[in-house]
């Protein structure tokens, strides 16, 4: 076990001349070559890294994967030039891509912070002049842009030399008691972020809006759907500049559940007011349709391609560069839309409207004074039911449209539950729940994405043909389509016992005890 | 990927623990983590690092697994070089390695947990033919010779290659070397003519590396433009040189 190291700040007034005098008089001391550093610290969006505790920084020709609470060096690797996005497929095969890989997924690292610090290094040394103790004496200098500087607070950052525990709990001390140090609450790297004014940990696309069981429905519908409404906000920029596949996709979300939620608690609005949102939000939804099947072609590519064999995986790449030149295409004019008068009215009105529903006459919305523990119980009940209902009719005659159908019930009824059924109810009651759903949608999901990859694989052929290389690929896309016929017909026979573990006669009474009157 | 190597040669006074120093600072400072374990009980690399040679529970319980070995490591006053120190009970290793089941690979087993943790793990082996080189062998991915220059060193050679024959690489090289002795000159060119596996580096007999018992630190601190130091990092170079063209022995099961 490693001791960590920890950040101390110096008392006010107290220059970093004057702390070192301080320890000189303390402490043994051996001091070497000070160091000037530039650390470029990025993280995604949403700061998954900092979330899993670790920090990704580009210095002097290598990345490094850090631990942020004892500063250990995970993974490193070479690059070049720091990047101003990196994705962790473009890094260098190893272990720092393999661990971003698992971290990030498809996420972009962006620039978080570049620190510019002078350091100066000290051992304490015991009676037989070892070092026991390392001291760094640190002096950040955020470089916002080129001519904003932002200096820091000095720090001390203590360093633990193996074995010498007792000896370092005894520096600390010293340091604290006696120089009248203290610890820092924020690590460095979380000080520049806020400096730039920033917020470190990212930008979240959660909906983790606190709800009372007996709060006014409307009250309740228009802050979920507020806080929805930033969610798409904070995504739009990232989804205009194509900047990674999860803006668009969270943005996306964001407007589902927002129309899910406008139909299953309709009755807490005023109905015409709300037809012209709804006609609005669906648009939403439309323009941006087009441009996510294609980032999903895109990237499932490699996972498609591999169920070819190895001989014919070459022969795809054909497709791969249509897929790309129709992505280009359909995010021009995606970006064209969200950019438009409409977008930019939707923007505006949307949350206006929100603010306002709780002063609106309470005519006309009958669902709006009550309690919203009730009414979302009674939609959650009214949506499982109309599930069973519509999936017991459900046989191997049947259409896979009809597979479809439960899907989009299933879809309502997950955000349901994820928005206003853990908010208000016991977690060990709506979680099993959740999951039982979750494999029953995995199952109806990769029935249709089959079905839709299929279809997408038709309807690309004739785009293919004409491109140099077009037959072979032709061929393989044959193969595939195969392959994926397979796929779909294995999940429509998984169907009948996930739908059964869902509809199971516990589960049922289960839902009718928690979300029923 | 963890290498392990030791400085080894049946001979004393060859320049075994001034190798194993110097290489594994110069390890450590290209940024490995790195783990020396003095195995001598004489503790010359525990001294010039200022540990205390002292291990708990002894070499008995070490060698048998009952020490949780990685609290009896100590860090050294250089970054990312870690110690596990002498203890004068290694004067008994021997027998404590011959009353324990498996005999010749308990110091494997020892240096196992350690492995995921430090990229390179150098042995700082005592001068014999013993039941601990048994067990240094079946331990290490390769040998690190120091010879001498000198009439019989080319047997020297012979006799060790045969010993460990399937074992370890055998990576020798000329150690304590004074240029302006005619007969070293004559030793070395015959013994390179005749050993492919002889490393091209030679640490040459110099103050420096003597200065190291009395400064207790590595000769890149004491002289760092001497020839001493720069014929270790050229010595260091040409290990990691052939190691890399190898792979590592397989782990311990």
């Amino acid at each position: 076990m490693k001791p960590a190291g920890t950040d101390l700040l110096l008392p006010d007034g107290m220059t970093p001349a004057a702390v070192v005098d301080a320890l000189d008089a303390r402490l043994a001391l051996r001091e070497g070559p000070p160091t000037e550093r530039d650390r470029r610290f990025y993280d995604t969006f949403d700061g998954l890294l900092r979330a899993a505790g670790l920090a990704f920084v580009y210095e002097s020709g290598r990345t490094r994967l850090l631990s942020t609470e004892d500063g250990v060096e995970w993974a490193a690797s070479a690059m070049s030039d720091p990047p101003d996005r990196a994705f962790a497929g473009e890094l260098e095969p190893g272990r720092l891509r393999d661990m971003l890989t698992e971290i990030i997924e498809v996420r972009a690292l962006l620039p978080l912070a570049r620190i510019h610090s002078r350091q100066r290094a000290f051992g304490v040394l015991d009676a037989s002049a070892k070092t026991v103790v390392r001291l760094v004496l640190d002096e950040p200098v955020v470089v916002a842009s080129p001519n904003r500087r932002l200096a820091l607070a000095p720090r001390i950052r203590i360093g633990a030399v193996r074995g010498y525990g007792k000896e370092l709990a005894g520096v600390r001390a010293r340091l604290v008691d006696d120089l009248g140090l203290r610890p820092a609450r924020r690590s460095e790297l979380d000080e520049a972020v806020f400096a730039t004014g920033a917020t470190p940990g990212g930008i979240s696309s959660k909906v983790d809006v606190a709800l009372a069981p007996d709060e006014r429905s409307d009250v309740a519908v228009a802050s979920v759907l507020r806080r929805l409404a930033e969610v798409m906000e904070a995504n739009l920029p990232g989804t205009i500049a194509d900047i990674d596949a999860e803006f668009l996709h969270d943005f996306r979300v964001a407007v589902r559940r927002s129309r899910a939620v406008t139909r299953e608690l309709k009755r807490v609005f005023p109905a015409e007011h709300l037809a012209r949102f709804r006609a609005e939000l669906r648009w939403l939804q439309q323009v941006t349709g087009p441009a996510r099947d294609l980032d999903v072609y895109v990237l499932d590519f490699d996972e498609l391609r591999s169920e070819l064999p190895e001989p014919g995986r070459s022969d795809l790449e054909p497709l791969l560069r249509l897929l790309f030149d129709r992505r280009s295409v359909a995010h021009r004019e995606m970006v064209r839309e969200l950019r438009s008068d409409r977008a930019a009215e939707l923007r505006a009105r949307w949350p206006a409207f929100l603010r306002e529903l709780v002063t609106l006459p309470a005519e006309g919305r009958p669902d709006a004074p009550r309690p919203i523990r009730e009414v979302a119980g009674e939609r959650i009940v009214k949506v499982y039911r109309r599930m069973i209902k519509m999936g017991r009719a459900i046989d191997d005659s049947s259409p896979p449209e009809s597979l479809h159908e439960l899907r989009k019930q299933g879809k309502e009824l997950r955000y349901l539950l994820e928005l206003f059924g853990l908010p208000l109810h016991p977690g060990d009651v709506v979680k099993p729940l959740v999951r039982s759903l979750k494999a029953l949608q995995d199952t109806l999901g990769r029935h249709q994405d089959r079905e839709v990859q299929i279809a997408a694989l038709r309807s690309l052929r004739d785009g293919v043909s004409s491109l140099p290389g077009g037959p072979a690929a032709l061929m393989a896309m044959g193969v595939l389509i195969e392959h994926l016929g397979g796929d779909e017909r294995a999940a429509r026979a998984e169907f009948a016992e996930r739908f059964a573990a869902f509809a199971s006669k516990d589960q049922r009474a289960l839902v009718w005890e928690t979300f029923g009157p | 990927m963890s290498r392990v190597l030791a400085t080894y040669n049946i001979k004393g006074g060859v320049g075994k623990t001034s190798a194993a120093v110097n290489l594994a600072y110069l390890a450590a400072r290209d940024g490995a983590a790195t783990l020396l374990w003095d195995l001598d009980p004489q503790g010359a690399s525990t001294y010039l690092f200022r540990v205390r040679p002292k291990v708990r529970g002894g070499v008995r319980k070490l060698v048998r697994r009952k020490s949780d070995v990685e609290r009896l490591i100590k860090g050294t006053d250089y970054e990312r070089l870690d110690l596990l120190p002498a203890d004068f009970s290694y004067r008994h290793m021997d027998l404590a390695l011959d009353a324990a089941k498996h005999s010749t690979d308990r110091l494997a087993r020892v240096l196992e947990p350690l492995r995921s943790e430090y990229d390179y793990i150098f042995l700082d082996c005592p001068p014999s033919i013993s039941l601990v080189s048994e067990n240094v062998f079946e331990a290490a991915d390769a040998l690190l010779v120091p010879i001498i220059p000198a009439t019989l060193s080319s047997r020297t050679f012979e006799q060790l290659e045969a010993l460990v024959a399937g074992g370890p690489q055998v990576l020798a090289f000329f150690s304590m070397v004074e240029v302006r002795k005619s007969l070293h000159r004559e030793v070395m060119a015959q013994l390179r003519a005749a050993h492919v596996t002889m490393l091209g580096a030679a640490i040459p007999s110099a103050d420096e590396v003597e200065r190291m018992g009395v400064d207790r630190a590595v000769v890149a601190e004491i002289a760092p433009a001497s020839r001493a130091a720069l014929a270790y990092e050229a010595l260091w170079w040409d290990v990691r040189r052939r190691l890399t063209a190898r792979a590592p022995r397989a782990e311990y099961p």
